[in-house]
């Protein structure tokens, strides 16, 4: 037995694999696994929309088999359970938010991947509507690319319009007078509620103080250049609490607070409601409470919500956001899925048979020509504003998140005279002016 | 050399093995068996709790690194209309289900207890409402208030008075429809537990009364109440302390509107960690919430120690 050989072998067969060890990790040894990153759906108002998007952009791109794959996991409180995990080390890999001032506050806590260089490989800049885009910056760096472009319109039952010979507002003035018309017809004017949605009083808080008072107004007290008490924002907010208190959303206060989404949609559909303020996210939907569907013979039509000067004017909001988490361990995948993510074709899949609000990004109109006309009519005139640098401010995305809570809470004790507009707007001042000093309020794009 | 000599083993070197055992069977094994339940128990309610006592003296916002502040959040709680309003509600949530269910459940109760056929069918259909999740039920009794098309309808319908109104919708009328919703899951739950308690209680007490002529008001007042005491004053005592953690019925009905006119106590802290991102805020909050229930168990524990049979 040689014994005296074969150990020094061994050990020099040892060293050998220890010397090699560090080249073996980086040469594939079989076929390389994809990089799998993860991301969470929200189902709080059920799955259907989460499973069509998996069905139109993850399973797509897991289908092309290349170095990285999507894990779909469906969460109910999406948000709140993403920003508990993050804080807690963990999440997803791609975070949703449900707007730029989120993106801030995850920001400035060091918990989401610059986004910047990755902007430059993909060449976001030139896909993304620059305002959408640069809302997603904090101190200069960005943080997160905007998905979902809303507004808000007024959808009007045409039908009704028609057999009573009610012209389509284009005033305040004239929104008012036509209001009265319709409540002395014994009809509602508004099919307003927010028992499911309470948020749902933001929409026309934002709606008149954008359409009252003006964009410009709101920009300068968005920037600190004009107060929240100004008399036009007062008179808005004034405007607002005498609709209220002459019943015409939903027939009272008390059924605005009480009335489901279904009750107050199918009122709208069979012409006990004339009209709708609401998102451009409606489109989805609105046919299911029109015609042959519905089981009644309406039919519907959307205008711009009226505004002071009668000119058509447009709140603009990102409803969503999507940005990369710091805890993950492979930033450059997550960077490539959200390029295919937010790419024309995949954008127009999801409008198309998901019904969701695209991205602001250029979208090719023969990808749309499914869509129904005046769903493609909103989203043309929804382009023209944002390219135009025209419009005005929805509250989920260029508010601060507490002020934005008081907007639509506090509000309640106008309408309940608890308080005046004054007093109101006084309040929401004050809230503002902390966050603004803690640096919460989103970037506001120049006009 | 050494040599070894065999000496008599001493009874108390007999029995040190076995007193050992004995030590480690009576003080160590259970505390072996606890010891999971411990270590979560750390893990899920200490560790938060105390994390929770840190947070409240820091201005976090629920993401990123805290600040101390000191008894800041303190200061602005005790100056907060907000945190007096909910805790107004809470006061009046705790008056609403000291009263009407307990009253409820023990008349129901005392009625039922003398029954033999038919009173477990009495007893589960009284008790089904408490196994349905709040959601469900909440969703029910919204859809079964509305003007329009519940029994407020109905009853209009009928030519009754004053129901021509969303009692939801209403900031004068919401806090006790929110409880009605409650109360009517909760108080078969309570019904069942004093029906077992007065099940419990000697038959030849209430014979002897009905030989010394009391009639069933003298018995309930003077038997039944005594014997279900223990019972009693536990369900009130936790009546009490959920009364101050009562949250899902009123944030899924109204989450505290109109106007603020249901939010209580855990809706705001709620509100203030996850629509305000004012967690520091919150936990301060928090605290002070079992600062409350704190004074109601010490209370009892203290009322024990002095004798009193609850």
């Amino acid at each position: 037995m040689n014994v005296g050989i074969e150990r020094p072998l061994r050990w020099l067969a040892v060293a050998g694999l220890v010397a090699l060890s560090p080249l073996a990790a980086v040469l594939p040894t079989r076929a390389q696994e994809p990089a799998e990153i993860q991301m969470w759906f929200d189902t709080t108002g059920g799955s259907e929309t989460a499973d069509c998007i998996v069905a139109n952009a993850v399973d797509p791109f897991n289908a092309r088999g290349g170095a990285v794959s999507v894990r779909a996991t469906m969460q109910a409180n999406n948000w709140d359970a993403t920003r508990t995990a993050i804080a807690g080390g963990a999440g997803p890999d791609i975070v949703g938010t449900p707007g730029p001032s989120f993106v801030a506050q995850l920001a400035q806590a060091g918990q989401l991947v610059p986004l910047s260089a990755f902007a430059e490989q993909y060449g976001w800049a030139d896909r993304f509507v620059p305002w959408a885009l640069d809302l997603g910056r904090v101190n200069g760096e960005l943080y997160s690319v905007p998905s979902e472009i809303e507004t808000l319109v007024l959808y009007y039952n045409a039908t009704l319009f028609e057999e009573n010979g009610w012209e389509v507002p284009r005033t305040m003035d004239e929104l008012m007078t036509l209001a009265q018309t319709i409540d002395e017809a014994g009809i509602i004017p508004f099919a307003h509620a927010n028992a499911e949605w309470r948020a749902a009083n933001e929409w026309f808080v934002g709606e008149f103080l954008n359409h009252g008072a003006g964009p410009e107004k709101v920009y300068q007290a968005l920037t600190g250049e004009l107060p929240w008490t100004d008399a036009d924002f007062v008179a808005a907010i004034e405007m607002l609490n005498q609709m209220q208190q002459n019943g015409w959303f939903m027939g009272g206060l008390d059924r605005y607070y009480t009335a489901t989404t279904d009750e107050r949609l199918a009122a709208f559909g069979e012409g006990e409601a004339a009209m709708n303020i609401e998102g451009s996210w409606f489109m989805q939907d609105v046919n299911a409470f029109f015609g042959e569907e519905a089981g009644n013979e309406n039919d519907w039509g959307w205008a711009p919500v009226p505004s002071t000067d009668g000119e058509p004017s447009y709140t603009l909001g990102i409803g969503q956001t999507y940005s990369i988490n710091g805890n993950s361990a492979n930033p450059e995948a997550v960077a490539e899925f959200i390029d295919y993510l937010f790419s024309p074709d995949t954008q127009a899949a999801l409008v198309t048979q998901c019904g969701l609000p695209p991205a602001p990004v250029e979208l090719d109109p023969a990808d749309l020509a499914d869509l129904d006309p005046r769903h493609a009519e909103l989203l043309g005139a929804l382009n023209e504003a944002s390219a135009a640098n025209d419009y005005g401010y929805t509250t989920w995305t260029f508010w601060p998140p507490e002020t934005e809570t008081y907007l639509y809470e506090e509000v309640e004790k106008v309408w309940a005279g608890e308080v005046t507009a004054e007093q109101y707007l006084q309040g929401h001042q004050e809230r503002f002016d902390a966050e603004r000093e803690a640096g919460a309020v989103p970037p506001i794009p120049a006009r | 050399m050494r040599t070894s000599v065999a000496l008599p083993a001493s009874p108390a070197s007999r029995t040190r093995p076995q007193s050992r055992q004995v030590f480690f069977r009576k003080k160590v094994v259970p505390w072996l068996f606890v010891l999971p339940i411990l270590l979560i128990n750390v893990a899920v309610v200490l560790g938060p709790a105390l994390s929770a006592v840190y947070y409240s003296m820091t201005n976090w916002s629920g993401l990123g690194p805290a600040e101390w502040v000191g008894l800041a959040n303190f200061q602005r709680l005790a100056a907060d209309g907000a945190f007096r309003h909910a805790f107004t509600n809470n006061v009046v949530w705790l008056a609403m289900f000291l009263t009407i269910p307990v009253g409820m459940a023990l008349g129901a109760a005392s009625l039922l207890a003398p029954v033999k056929r038919g009173s477990l069918f009495f007893r589960m259909a009284l008790f089904i409402p408490y196994v349905l999740p709040s959601v469900i039920t909440a969703n029910l009794w919204r859809a079964l208030l509305s003007p329009d098309r519940g029994i407020p309808a109905a009853l209009t319908d009928l030519g009754l008075p004053g129901f021509d109104r969303a009692f939801l919708g209403s900031p004068q009328t919401v806090l006790p429809a929110i409880g009605f919703v409650d109360n009517w899951h909760w108080w078969g739950f309570l019904m069942v537990l004093f029906l077992a308690a007065m099940q419990n209680i000697p038959r030849e007490l209430y014979e002897s009364a009905r030989l010394d002529g009391a009639g069933r008001w003298r018995e309930f007042m003077d038997i039944t109440l005594p014997g279900i005491r223990p019972t009693l004053v536990f369900m009130i005592l936790m009546t009490t302390i959920w009364s101050f953690l009562t949250f899902d019925y009123i944030w899924i009905l109204t989450q505290g509107g109109p106007a603020g006119a249901s939010e209580v106590l855990a809706v705001l802290v709620f509100k203030e960690a996850f629509r305000n991102y004012n967690a520091g805020y919150a936990s301060a909050l928090g605290l002070t919430l079992s600062f409350f229930v704190g004074i109601v168990i010490s209370v009892f524990v203290v009322l024990r120690r002095r004798g009193w049979e609850i």
